[in-house]
């Protein structure tokens, strides 16, 4: 359009463009955060490789039981995703019952998540595990990388989930429509698909 | 969305079963007892495979816009690769504590 164009224009819809991408702004947005904070996740994770690679004394820190709950945690995140796509999929078809039920699920499933997962560092907490102390004699920054990588995933899930609370409430005042359920399930995929990094690098890796 | 060619709710419960299936692979290759590089090296390969399942069905890349795609991943990736600088130092820790 010219800049005559323009300024013959009445209405402020003609002055603005149409996103090059076909998306809202706000899935825009989001897509931005999740970039950088797969940038974040992912400086995390190579700072954990460089402690690793450099120290000689790593060791195999984690028991079958350990990994038992890491194999739980990731089916339940993973069911989560489906729960979550379930919710999208209601609310496009203004099933608002439905949506309600598939959300509240989804919460649930990252509460059940954040519970498996807090479980597991009252356990090693209470066997001496300290953010730079190794109670099995092996390299102190294991406690530290594991504490900040799934400390930082944790807050994510539980952030997701206290976001989805809100979304679910706008949604069901008409303060929300279907592309903000659809923003917060792109949050929430993102979230399960970081833990797809986590749970191999820092358990797996890490088993007897 | 901005397709209608989207899957339906059954291909996305036979996709995150999948993601499952890959899961409990990557647990069998751990108990395998396999050099570390090499399974480091797979892993990282599943994992890769799942978020890229992840990313294009899941958070439904594969029907949006393909300006979106080529606008997000490879600068993402760009960044990642960029961090593979500090291997060489991680490598001369590990030398030193072995006083090479």
């Amino acid at each position: 359009m010219s800049e005559s164009e323009l300024t013959m224009a009445t209405g402020h819809e003609v002055l603005m463009e149409a996103s090059p991408y076909h998306i809202e702004k706000k899935k825009l947005g989001m897509w931005v955060f999740i970039v950088s904070d797969a940038c974040t996740f992912a400086t995390f994770l190579f700072g954990y490789g460089y402690m690793r690679v450099g120290s000689q004394n790593w060791g195999t820190l984690f028991e079958f039981s350990s990994i038992l709950n890491g194999i739980i945690m990731t089916f339940v995140l993973l069911s989560s995703s489906l729960t979550m796509l379930a919710a999208v999929r209601a609310t496009q078809a203004g099933q608002k019952a439905s949506a309600n039920k598939w959300l509240g699920l989804t919460m649930l499933l990252g509460t059940v998540f954040a519970i498996l997962h807090l479980r597991e560092w009252v356990k090693m907490i209470g066997e001496g595990w300290r953010l730079f102390y190794n109670p099995m004699g092996g390299a102190a920054q294991f406690g530290a990388c594991f504490f900040s990588v799934t400390g930082l995933h944790l807050t994510h899930v539980i952030s997701g989930v206290i976001a989805l609370g809100f979304v679910a409430r706008g949604y069901n005042q008409g303060r929300y429509d279907e592309s903000h359920v659809e923003t917060a399930g792109l949050y929430w995929h993102f979230v399960d698909l970081v833990w797809m990094f986590v749970f191999p690098l820092m358990y797996l890796m890490n088993a007897r | 969305m901005s397709s209608n060619e989207e899957l339906g709710m059954g291909s996305y419960v036979g996709i995150v079963i999948g993601l499952m299936i890959i899961v409990v692979i990557e647990v069998v290759l751990t108990y395998q007892h396999l050099p570390v590089r090499t399974l480091l090296f797979s892993l990282l390969c599943l994992a890769c495979l799942e978020a890229f399942v992840g990313i294009m069905y899941l958070m439904h890349v594969k029907y949006e816009s393909r300006l979106l795609f080529w606008t997000i991943f490879p600068a993402t990736l760009f960044v990642l690769v960029m961090l593979n600088y500090l291997w060489p130092d991680a490598y001369r820790m590990a030398r030193m504590s072995l006083g090479k």
